[in-house]
């Protein structure tokens, strides 16, 4: 028995030890020590992030991601991520900061710790030039292809009238598929994620027909992580301030950045 | 034990900082339940379904006209060797360009049912062949007409035979379901998706989906073969 309690004492302190020692070091004291940050790479949502023509990662997203790394003077280490699984990634320790055109919410705001916005996005809902819908009430009796886990199932139910057929997709690849072979009538994306739709189908005419919200989008880092989101955010002040990041913005999105809020 | 340095530094928290909240998951029982079912039935649709077309093509390969044979072998090849995503996204996204336009229910029962028909063919077949020439011949000898020798001496024992292959393959039918998700079909998967990107408790509810997913498969089992023993051992023990 008293071997027992020892063995359990020795453990217990063994335990404490380790758990001090890997605390000690800081995320951004390890990013600059391992000289490597793993930043999360969404590629199923155009602009933000896409596969390019050799099946690597691009996009407004990704540039910011390449900006950062750069500007820390450490590799990048890209995390692939689906958009469900954005935040799992960042909260099991895969990533250490979310660059993934995250959208500030309150109820992400519970499980992560935003930096202040690097982007603003609109959610609109795009139909076939032939769909007559104007307004959401107009949606009606409609079907209305959504992506899970985005802003525009946050916002499109809430907006939507009870008798519309909200039909929910895991990729916003199946959003696209379902709007193109017409299994939805219509489909609400990011007005960026409409614009490269509509401009890579143009004999569908598809036309944006009400903007549901607009919002702002961030990094984020795991809740602790205070020295990374400290230098989060001054990286973002001094790159708002010199134009980089409206101009990756305004490369990967064809539209000019609009002023951007801080908290 | 951490007292003294949490004083000192008020942002120091142990390691392991993921808290588990698995009374969210409660309050969305009623949504798993109904996920489940819809489970359980698409699996019974796309295993009774698949069946039913897997006897169809087993008694057309061995009677059958040759191109009739030869549909069928290409049919078992290409359902076993595709995957089973891209064979949905054909059915959902590929077919309302030759104007049928399936509902994602329609969409995965049918998907399903033709995954499973192509995989239980082949086992059917092996069962067929497992049975000894020579009951077909003493049947033949008997007068019996070809279709009653398929129905009452070849595809019972056939049946019999190949019983735990088709049983495994419903368990991987069930756990496969789960996939339909992916062309907006309500499932399990469907609504554990939903709810972790709701509530963005990820883990806690991907473990609960895992855990109704091992209790469903377990249950599967058992109800199989409880049908093994009606169909088979009961009453002909001698």
């Amino acid at each position: 028995m008293k071997r027992l309690v020892l063995i359990w004492a020795l453990a217990a302190v063994v335990a404490a030890g380790t758990i001090m020692t890997a605390n000690a070091q800081s995320a951004l004291d390890r990013i600059l020590k391992d000289k490597k940050i793993r930043i999360t790479a969404e590629v199923t949502s155009p602009p933000f992030g896409i596969l390019d023509k050799d099946g690597k990662p691009d996009g407004s997203e990704i540039a910011t991601a390449q900006q950062l790394a750069k500007d820390l003077g450490v590799e990048l280490e890209l995390v692939q991520v689906t958009s469900p699984q954005r935040i799992p990634a960042l909260l099991a320790g895969r990533a250490d900061v979310a660059i993934s055109s995250l959208s500030i919410t309150l109820d992400r705001a519970k499980t992560v710790m935003f930096a202040n916005p690097h982007g603003a996005l609109s959610i609109v809902v795009t139909a076939p030039a032939g769909t007559k819908i104007s307004s959401a009430a107009d949606l009606s009796g409609k079907s209305i292809g959504i992506t899970r886990a985005t802003l525009e199932e946050a916002t499109v139910p809430k907006v939507a009238p009870k008798d519309a057929k909200l039909v929910f997709f895991d990729d916003i690849g199946a959003t696209i598929q379902a709007l193109l072979s017409g299994q939805v009538d219509c489909a609400s994306f990011s007005a960026f994620a409409a614009k490269s739709v509509a401009d890579r189908n143009p004999d569908k005419k598809l036309e944006n027909k009400f903007t549901v919200t607009t919002a702002f989008y961030a990094a984020a880092v795991k809740p602790g992580d205070f020295d990374l989101l400290r230098f989060l955010n001054t990286w973002v002040w001094l790159r708002t301030r010199d134009g980089t990041l409206a101009q990756i913005y305004q490369k990967y999105t064809g539209v000019e950045l609009i002023a951007l809020p801080t908290f | 034990m951490f007292g003294h340095r949490a004083r000192r530094c008020p942002h120091f928290q142990p390691r392991m900082r993921y808290v588990f909240q698995f009374g969210i998951v409660a309050d969305h029982t009623d949504e798993l339940i109904h996920g489940a079912l819809s489970t359980l039935w698409l699996t019974t649709c796309g295993a009774v379904g698949g069946l039913l077309l897997a006897t169809l093509c087993v008694f057309l390969r061995t009677a059958g006209p040759k191109p009739v044979r030869w549909a069928i072998i290409s049919y078992v090849e290409v359902i076993r060797n595709t995957p089973f995503l891209v064979q949905l996204f054909v059915l959902y996204f590929s077919l309302p360009a030759l104007g049928v336009r399936l509902y994602a229910e329609q969409a995965a029962i049918l998907g399903l049912a033709i995954s499973f028909g192509g995989y239980a063919t082949e086992i059917l077949r092996s069962g067929i062949e497992a049975v000894p020439r020579g009951q077909i011949e003493a049947a033949r000898a008997l007068g019996l007409r070809p279709f009653k020798i398929f129905r009452r001496i070849i595809v019972y024992q056939a049946f019999k035979i190949v019983y735990p292959a088709l049983a495994s393959q419903v368990v991987i039918l069930l756990l496969g379901s789960s996939i339909v998700s992916a062309i907006s079909a309500t499932e399990l998967t469907a609504i554990t998706n939903s709810l972790q990107s709701q509530t963005f408790r990820a883990f806690e509810f991907y473990f609960v989906a895992a855990a109704i997913y091992l209790g469903m498969a377990f249950a599967t089992k058992a109800v199989l073969a409880s049908l093994y023993w009606l169909m088979f051992v009961r009453g002909r023990e001698a």
